[in-house]
């Protein structure tokens, strides 16, 4: 697979904040991939110097193969759907995808059959005539996601998209994001601070202080930095003596007793060992949050 | 990038700029507060008040009441249209809405140049002055139509050349601080200021000679000034030659000094060109000073 985005030792000071420090990472065509941080992590510093928002003070940036030196090549391919919404709030729907398409050099014709498409795709029928303020927030989002897609880049960035949306419009808007990548060989680079939409990547960056703390794929990640858990809802008494024994730690309440491993293998190796002191049990992965915590020696939660 | 779809984004760009001003129903009607002031001063006491200014000139004479009308009228209209130009062109910026709004982030993060984004506000604002500025004329000519025309095609076209060349002075002016604005405070303080001090610095309000003597001077220093005092020849000029059919040469010179029709540069005399070069080659070098300052900020973003 081909890299679409590759990044190399990229630096962005301010002043003596190290906003970016020197990192180093690539997109392949068609992944989802998350940039993984808390709030001033670097994350929208690189996000921004990408799209030609800010400078870079050293290193490289390609997109497409084309250095980001020469923005004007790089933004026809690149959609972005930002945090809080950018589009006109006193204009329509219609008005404001209309406008915005026009800055991509395409025509009214060519305007309309890409509308259409998402028309038909999204349901934007009845309310492409409504003022953009006027609508909820969840069709906000929708008409922000059309926006950015209106051209058919090649690249959508996701600036923390689902960030003060409620459960029921973070899932509309995954649906959206999965559909289109589903039927286009659409590459999505996400910055989040949500665990759940890191953990759907197919590869995730954990940038902590301006540094990359940690990358790979989910599963990589859970494997090199989570712990493996067994909960035992069914059990032998004796087994508290045996981990008091071996100094494994475990937590003990009135439901499960909760089992710490480093590892899967060692997990079940334990399980292979005293398999007749359990009756009812589960093994469980760690988390994107144990990851998170164990990479960086800071909650996630905390922050969002 | 060709020149041709570059255009293209521009004149999309600059009507999506002018149809959100005239969307946004208070940055609209705040733009209108100085002429709705003026009319509605007109009507309750500036236009009697002009009359009288008007009758003690011509003390002894019978002056026809169509002229004086004709008279007052073009006073309103030369104001409403010399204060207009500056104001709406300071009160209908987009610039600083879309920096607010963020909407300015969007346009950057797409294939356009930042120079054809700020023009388009430049060219949005002049567009929308110039409406409500050729509005504002036609509701005069209107009104004028009604109550004694005397107005000259020549009149006519130095008052719409006026309009053009005032209108880009103010918007010029205008967007040369908007470039260092990302506050609504500070747009809505400057639109509140300007148009409750222009009409009385460019000499709209009251006539210039009732100033003192050192506002006299500094008036004289500001090129609104001399765009009032072709305002004022434009909607003026075509009455007063009626009324020097019956006033003497004195009177007919008293009322053009006393009303602004004709205006002087520390005792001298400015003709007509003269006041069409002053503001022309002010407005100039205010494009030269904002094309510097574009030029500046863009080679210290590329740092």
């Amino acid at each position: 697979m081909s890299h679409i985005i590759e990044i190399k030792n990229l630096k962005k000071y301010f002043g003596d904040t190290k906003a970016v420090d020197d990192i180093s990472f690539y997109v392949e065509t068609g992944n989802l991939f998350a940039f993984l941080g808390l709030n001033g992590a670097g994350k929208s510093t690189t996000i921004n110097i990408l799209v030609g928002l800010l400078t870079k003070d050293s290193g490289e940036c390609f997109v497409n193969n084309t250095s980001i030196d020469d923005i004007n090549k790089i933004l026809p391919n690149i959609g972005i759907v930002f945090q809080s919404s950018v589009l006109d709030k006193n204009l329509s729907v219609y008005d404001n995808l209309r406008y915005r398409a026009m800055l991509y050099g395409m025509n009214k014709k060519e305007f309309e059959a890409n509308l259409e498409y998402f028309i038909n795709k999204l349901d934007l029928q009845e309310i492409l005539k409504k003022q953009f303020d006027k609508l909820s927030g969840g069709q906000k989002r929708k008409v922000d996601i059309v926006r950015a897609l209106i051209h058919k880049p090649k690249i959508l960035i996701l600036d923390e998209p689902t960030t003060g949306l409620d459960p029921k419009t973070r899932k509309l808007v995954w649906d959206m994001i999965n559909e289109f990548r589903k039927t286009t060989n659409l590459t999505v680079l996400l910055t989040t601070h949500y665990m759940e939409e890191a953990s759907i990547a197919d590869n995730v960056v954990i940038i902590d202080g301006g540094k990359i703390v940690a990358e790979g794929s989910p599963l990589t990640l859970k494997n090199k930095y989570a712990s493996d858990f067994i909960k035992a809802y069914k059990y032998d008494n004796e087994i508290i003596e045996i981990l008091k024994k071996d100094h494994i730690p475990y937590k003990k309440d009135s439901k499960y007793l909760e089992i710490k491993f480093k590892n899967t293998d060692d997990a079940k190796n334990f399980l292979v060992e005293h398999s007749t002191l359990f009756s009812d049990i589960e093994i469980v992965k760690g988390s994107m949050d144990d990851v998170f915590l164990t990479v960086t020696g800071k909650e996630l939660k905390e922050n969002v | 990038m060709s020149k041709q779809s570059e255009f293209r984004r521009l004149t999309y760009l600059t009507s999506r700029n002018i149809k959100l001003y005239f969307k946004d129903k208070i940055t609209f009607l705040v733009s209108l507060i100085t002429p709705l002031i003026l009319l509605v001063l007109f009507v309750v006491f500036l236009k009697s008040t002009y009359e009288d200014s008007l009758l003690s000139i011509t003390v002894g004479f019978n002056l026809d009441q169509k002229l004086i009308d004709a008279f007052t009228g073009g006073w309103l209209f030369s104001s409403v249209l010399a204060t207009s130009c500056i104001t709406v062109a300071f009160c209908s910026g987009m610039m600083v809405i879309d920096k607010i709004n963020r909407a300015n982030i969007d346009f950057l993060v797409s294939p356009v140049k930042k120079s054809t984004i700020q023009l388009s506000y430049v060219l949005a604002n002049l567009f929308s002055t110039l409406i409500i500025a050729f509005v504002l004329l036609l509701i005069g000519l209107i009104y004028l139509a009604c109550v004694g025309f005397y107005l000259t095609f020549v009149d006519f076209l130095l008052i719409v050349f006026n309009i053009v060349i005032t209108s880009l002075f103010g918007t010029i002016l205008a967007n040369i601080i908007w470039t260092f604005t990302l506050s609504q405070g500070v747009v809505s303080g400057v639109c509140t200021l300007v148009s409750a001090l222009y009409g009385f610095i460019c000499g709209a309000y009251i006539p210039i000679y009732t100033m003192g003597k050192g506002m006299q001077g500094f008036v004289s220093l500001l090129p609104g000034t001399y765009a009032t005092v072709l305002f004022r020849q434009g909607f003026l000029n075509g009455v007063i030659n009626e009324m020097g059919k019956t006033l003497p040469n004195e009177m007919i010179d008293s009322i053009a000094n006393g009303f602004d029709v004709k205006m002087s540069f520390f005792g001298h005399d400015v003709s007509t060109i003269g006041l069409i070069l002053v503001i022309t080659i002010s407005t100039l070098v205010l494009l030269g000073i904002f094309l510097l300052i574009n030029n500046l900020k863009k080679k210290k973003t590329k740092k």
